[in-house]
């Protein structure tokens, strides 16, 4: 609707309304002062965000032998990513420092089985990956309905399902929290401070 | 990099104080929208605080591709949105001195309180949806498109809105100059 | 903490899953992704887990919800986990989410003010999250309340808790009202796994995690 259509009373409302507002200096200093009381804002927070996430990655089929061993409750670091090229040294290489004197509070790697002989696919879905139905799919032991993956995750509590052949189940033995608002309940994994290494 | 975008860089780089630049830049252009929109000075502080504040939290997501102002006024329509929806209706007040200024053909507006008083009255009668898509079209001059990317409502349920709100302010123009 | 991380992970050889989706909020309509950026904001300000808010915005999308129906239930969250905060009068992520799932299974604010007071060494998720899970299985909202609270300030451990909602949960699918089973398992004592009083009816499968 161009100006020259408008109704003459319309076109002088929109007129009046145009006018500049009166403003004097004492909201604007507000605004710097409040903005000085802030962190600075960074370019690259979101990174930052992302590298405290709890990650979830497998362990090599030496590290599940220690788990399975009964060792579970051995401290594991979460956030780890080895996509993230900062911590490289000059030369490339990765550090291995001292884990000890590196170690946060640390957590604990949780084993998720789930049993279902007629599946061809399943994977877990939960706040540690995103949900992402695609990133940490269970493995079948051989000639088993047993599926199993383990995952390290931080201390707190954690929601999750399972992902069958499309499917998202509940964890039958885990407690359930209230429907997700999207048609679901999630099962809950409270996971409590391991021990330090 | 328009001058817009600079600023930003420069506050990201640390530079705190290249903040104030944008906040002059925009200031008045966000109160007058605030004014017009929430009816009050109280309201309009308050929804001027927010905003700027929040943007400055958010800058580290504003993408250059996007025009700083389309980006600041989001966040100022829905701090507007927010403020308005916590207050209760205003009254409704009919002016009369509405017919005196139309009778004035070459009278330059000068600027009194009574005058912004008597569009804050006519504009308050809008319904709060109508009222914004009535100033972000012919206060603020954007275009649809950007208008819909603002407030994230569809273009022809804006123009929609932008008629209607226009349909309303000639009925009222119908009611009081037979008066 | 990363050097170090790296350091184990070389160490157990672990190879981790592909980077995560440097933008997953990419997916959603510029709309609700405006909007729900602003919710996590107002969370941040507000002390509240934002991280929870992010989580349930990325449930929202995995299962395919409109972007309409993801900022409700996002706006949803943050008031119950800003009601959560004001009973409980805590900042802790951990805490104010399990809180926020009991009042959302039906638990009400003042129910949480037993949990004020912090105690060394013990923390109260696997309190709350039995709380939410004997409330969505059909127990009635203040039943849970008192039987959770007393036990609490009994001091019970995490595995107290864990092993009522084990043996409610058992009792309920083997046909036992729920009501029923939590006052049953609280009078004979939570912690003892005794085989419950009802038999099985004929026929009915025992192992529940299998499809």
């Amino acid at each position: 609707m161009t100006d020259s259509e408008l109704h003459p009373y319309v076109e002088l409302i929109a007129r009046e309304a145009r006018r500049p507002v009166f403003t004097d200096r004492m909201g604007r200093d507000r605004v710097m002062a409040a903005i000085h009381a802030e962190p600075v804002p960074r370019r690259h927070v979101r990174l930052w965000e992302r590298v405290l996430e709890p990650r979830s990655f497998r362990l090599s089929p030496a590290g599940s032998a220690l788990i399975a061993a009964g060792l579970v409750g051995i401290g594991v670091i979460a956030g780890v990513t080895s996509t993230n090229r900062d911590v490289r040294s000059p030369d490339g290489q990765l550090p291995v420092a001292d884990v000890r004197s590196h170690l946060p509070v640390s957590d604990t790697v949780v084993n998720f089985v789930f049993i279902a002989p007629q599946a061809t696919n399943v994977s877990i879905v939960g706040d540690f990956n995103g949900w992402d139905a695609t990133k940490t799919p269970l493995v079948r032991a051989a000639n088993s309905g047993r599926w199993t993956v383990t995952l390290p995750l931080t201390a707190g509590r954690h929601l999750y399902s399972y992902v069958v052949d499309g499917a998202w189940n509940a964890d039958p033995n885990a407690p359930i929290a209230p429907d997700d608002g999207f048609g679901h309940s999630s099962s809950v994994k409270i996971v409590s401070r391991g021990s330090a290494l | 990099m328009s001058d817009d975008a600079a600023d930003v860089q420069r506050v990201l780089a640390g530079d705190v104080d290249a903040y104030a630049a944008l906040v002059d830049r925009y200031y008045d252009r966000c109160a007058r929208f605030a004014v017009r929109m929430l009816g009050n000075r109280d309201d309009a502080e308050d929804a001027l605080q927010a905003t700027f504040l929040r943007a400055y939290r958010a800058l580290h997501r504003y993408q250059e591709r996007d025009r700083f102002s389309a980006w600041l006024y989001r966040i100022l329509v829905n701090q507007c949105r927010s403020i308005a929806a916590r207050r209760s209706h205003r009254e409704r007040v009919f002016v009369r001195e509405e017919a005196l200024l139309l009778n004035a053909p070459d009278r330059t507006p000068n600027w009194t309180g009574e005058e912004e008083e008597f569009v804050q009255r006519v504009l308050a009668e809008l319904d709060p949806l109508l009222r914004e898509a009535f100033l972000l079209k012919h206060i603020e001059e954007m275009s649809y498109e950007e208008m819909s990317a603002l407030t994230g409502v569809g273009v022809s349920a804006l123009k929609m809105r932008v008629k209607r709100a226009c349909d309303r302010l000639r009925e009222r123009w119908e009611r009081i100059k037979n008066d | 903490m990363l050097a170090g991380a790296l350091g184990l992970a070389v160490l157990l050889g672990a190879r981790p899953t592909a980077a995560q989706d440097p933008d997953p909020f990419s997916r959603f309509d510029q709309g609700t992704r405006y909007t729900i950026e602003l919710l996590i904001d107002s969370a941040t300000a507000a002390g509240l887990p934002s991280q929870r808010l992010r989580s349930t915005a990325l449930l929202g999308l995995s299962r395919k919800a409109d972007g309409k129906q993801i900022v409700a239930v996002v706006q949803k969250q943050l008031s119950l986990l800003r009601v959560a905060k004001s009973a409980l009068g805590t900042s802790d992520p951990e805490e104010l989410s399990s809180a926020a799932a009991v009042l959302e299974a039906g638990g009400k604010p003042g129910q949480l003010n037993p949990f004020r007071i912090k105690q060394k060494g013990r923390n109260d998720l696997q309190a709350f999250a039995v709380w939410a899970d004997l409330i969505e299985r059909g127990v009635p909202s203040d039943d849970a309340s008192m039987a959770i609270t007393k036990l609490w300030q009994d001091g019970a451990d995490d595995d107290t808790f864990q092993s009522l909602f084990r043996n409610v949960k058992s009792d309920i699918l083997q046909g036992l009202n729920p009501g029923t089973a939590l006052q049953n398992r609280i009078r004979e004592g939570p912690g003892r796994v005794s085989p419950s009083t009802v038999k099985p009816p004929e026929g009915q499968q025992e192992n529940q995690s299998s499809r």
